[in-house]
C-alpha cells in the first residue's frame, strides 16, 4: 500500500502520496524536501511525474530482499560510491585507524540492537540466527577470535594501544547513527529491525558486484599484500567471509516474516541514511591522523 | 554573492538551493543583502552557519563567491572568495543544521 516515506501517510494510490509530498514541498517542509533530495531527485517535478518516480522507487520486483539489495547498491556502490568505500580501495594507516576507533562503538551497539530483536520475536530460527551473529561478532566461535577482538588487534597492529583505542568516545555522527538504530529497535517491529541492521552487512558482501556494484568494500589485493600487517588482513578477511552469509540469511528471514513491506522499506532507508553518516564519521576520524584524507 | 553548487550556478528558484542545489521548496532569506533561494529552512540555517564560520576564521566582512561540492552525507568541500583572497574548507552539519565538522583544507 503506497506510503509516505517520511510521515508514513498512507493511501491506496501513489498519486495521492505524491500530492501529499508535493504540497509539503511547496511549504518547504524540511523533512519531506530532504527525503526527496536524498532519495529521488533534487530537481522539482510535477505531481504526475513524482507519482511515477515514487512507484518506481518502491516497487518490489520479486522479493523484498532484492529491493533492499538494489537500494543498498544504489546508495553506497552506485555512480558515486561512498567516500569511505573509495578510501578502502587503498586505505592508509589513518583510514584504518578511523575505522577501528569508530567501529568499536558500532559493534557494541550492534549486539545490543540484535538482542532487542531476540526479545521481541517468537520465531526460533530468528533467535538462533541472532544468537549466532552475536557470538561471531562479540565472543568468537570454534576457538576463533570475535570480530570485535579482531578489530582491536587491527588497531594495535597499526601502533595504537588497546587502552587508547577504547578511550575514544564516538564522534557525533557515530552517536547520531547509533541513536537511530536504537530508536528503530525500540519503536519498530522486530522484522523491520532485522532488515534495518542486517542489510548493512551487505557492505562487505562480495557477491554485490554480480548485482551491479561498481567495486568491492575494499581492494581484495590487501588480503595477500605485504604492505599491511597480518592483523589488518585477518580483520578484513573475517568480514569478507562472514558478511555474505550473514546478510543473505537475514534477508531470507526478512522475506519470510515481513507482513508490511512498505514499513520495512521505510525503516531500511532510515538505516541506510544513518549508515552513510556513520561511514563518513570513520573518515572524519581518519582526518585526525592524516589531514589529507579526501572526503569527496 | 556568486554561488556554485556541484558545478552549477545556485541561489535562485530556477537554478536551485544555495546550499544543496535542489529546486524543491520555496524558502527565501536575505543574506549579506541578497535574497537567496533555499529548498528549506534547514539548508538556509546551514548556509548562514557556514558563512558565519568562514567570516569568523578569516575576518572577512563579506564573501563575494562560494563554490560548494558534496552533499549532506559526505559533507562539502568549499572555496570561499573575498576580494583577492581564497579560503578552502570542508564542512559538515548535524541534524540541527549546526556546523558539526569544519576543517581548513589548504
Amino acid at each position: 500500500m503506497p506510503i509516505c516515506p517520511v510521515c508514513e501517510y498512507r493511501s491506496t494510490e501513489w498519486k495521492e502520496v505524491a500530492g501529499h509530498l508535493y504540497s509539503l514541498t511547496r511549504k518547504s517542509d524540511a523533512t519531506h524536501v530532504m527525503w526527496l533530495n536524498r532519495n529521488l531527485t533534487i530537481k522539482e517535478v510535477d505531481v504526475e511525474k513524482l507519482s511515477e518516480m515514487l512507484e518506481e522507487f518502491f516497487s518490489i520486483r520479486g522479493e523484498l530482499s532484492s529491493w533492499i539489495r538494489e537500494k543498498f547498491i544504489q546508495k553506497f556502490y552506485g555512480e558515486n560510491p561512498h567516500p569511505f568505500i573509495l578510501a578502502m580501495q587503498k586505505p592508509n594507516r589513518a583510514v584504518l585507524l578511523g575505522y577501528v576507533i569508530e567501529h568499536q562503538h558500532f559493534l557494541k551497539n550492534w549486539v545490543k540492537v540484535l538482542s532487542e530483536i531476540i526479545f521481541k520475536t517468537d520465531e526460533d530460527d530468528v533467535v538462533k540466527y541472532e544468537l549466532d551473529n552475536i557470538n561471531v561478532e562479540y565472543f568468537g566461535y570454534n576457538g576463533k577470535p570475535s570480530h570485535y577482538e579482531l578489530l582491536l588487534r587491527m588497531g594495535e597492529s597499526l601502533g595504537m594501544p588497546r587502552k587508547e583505542i577504547l578511550g575514544y568516545s564516538p564522534l557525533p555522527s557515530t552517536k547520531t547513527a547509533i541513536n537511530t538504530w536504537r530508536r528503530i529497535a525500540i519503536e519498530r517491529d522486530w522484522v523491520e529491525t532485522l532488515a534495518a541492521m542486517h542489510s548493512l552487512e551487505l557492505v562487505a558482501d562480495k557477491t554485490l558486484r554480480k548485482y551491479g556494484a561498481k567495486m568491492h568494500y575494499f581492494n581484495e589485493a590487501i588480503l595477500t599484500s605485504n604492505d599491511y600487517p597480518q592483523e589488518v588482513k585477518d580483520f578484513l578477511r573475517e568480514g569478507y567471509e562472514a558478511d555474505q552469509s550473514h546478510a543473505g540469511e537475514a534477508l531470507t528471514l526478512v522475506d519470510k516474516y515481513s507482513k508490511d513491506e512498505e514499513r520495512v522499506q521505510v525503516t531500511v532507508l532510515r538505516s541506510f541514511d544513518a549508515f552513510a553518516k556513520y561511514l563518513t564519521a570513520r573518515l572524519e576520524r581518519a582526518m585526525e591522523f592524516d589531514s589529507k584524507v579526501i572526503l569527496q | 554573492m556568486k554561488i556554485q553548487v556541484n558545478g552549477s550556478k545556485a541561489g535562485d528558484k530556477e537554478s536551485g538551493c544555495a546550499l544543496c542545489g535542489a529546486t524543491w521548496g520555496d524558502y527565501y532569506e536575505e543574506i549579506d543583502g541578497e535574497r537567496l533561494f533555499f529548498c528549506c529552512d534547514v539548508c538556509a540555517t546551514e548556509f548562514k552557519n557556514m558563512l558565519k564560520e568562514v567570516k569568523n576564521r578569516t575576518g572577512w566582512k563579506k564573501i563575494d563567491e562560494i563554490t560548494i561540492n558534496g552533499n549532506f552525507y559526505k559533507g562539502r568541500t568549499c572555496i570561499a572568495k573575498s576580494g583577492g583572497n581564497e579560503f578552502k574548507f570542508y564542512v559538515r552539519f548535524n541534524d540541527n543544521a549546526e556546523v558539526e565538522t569544519f576543517k581548513v583544507t589548504d
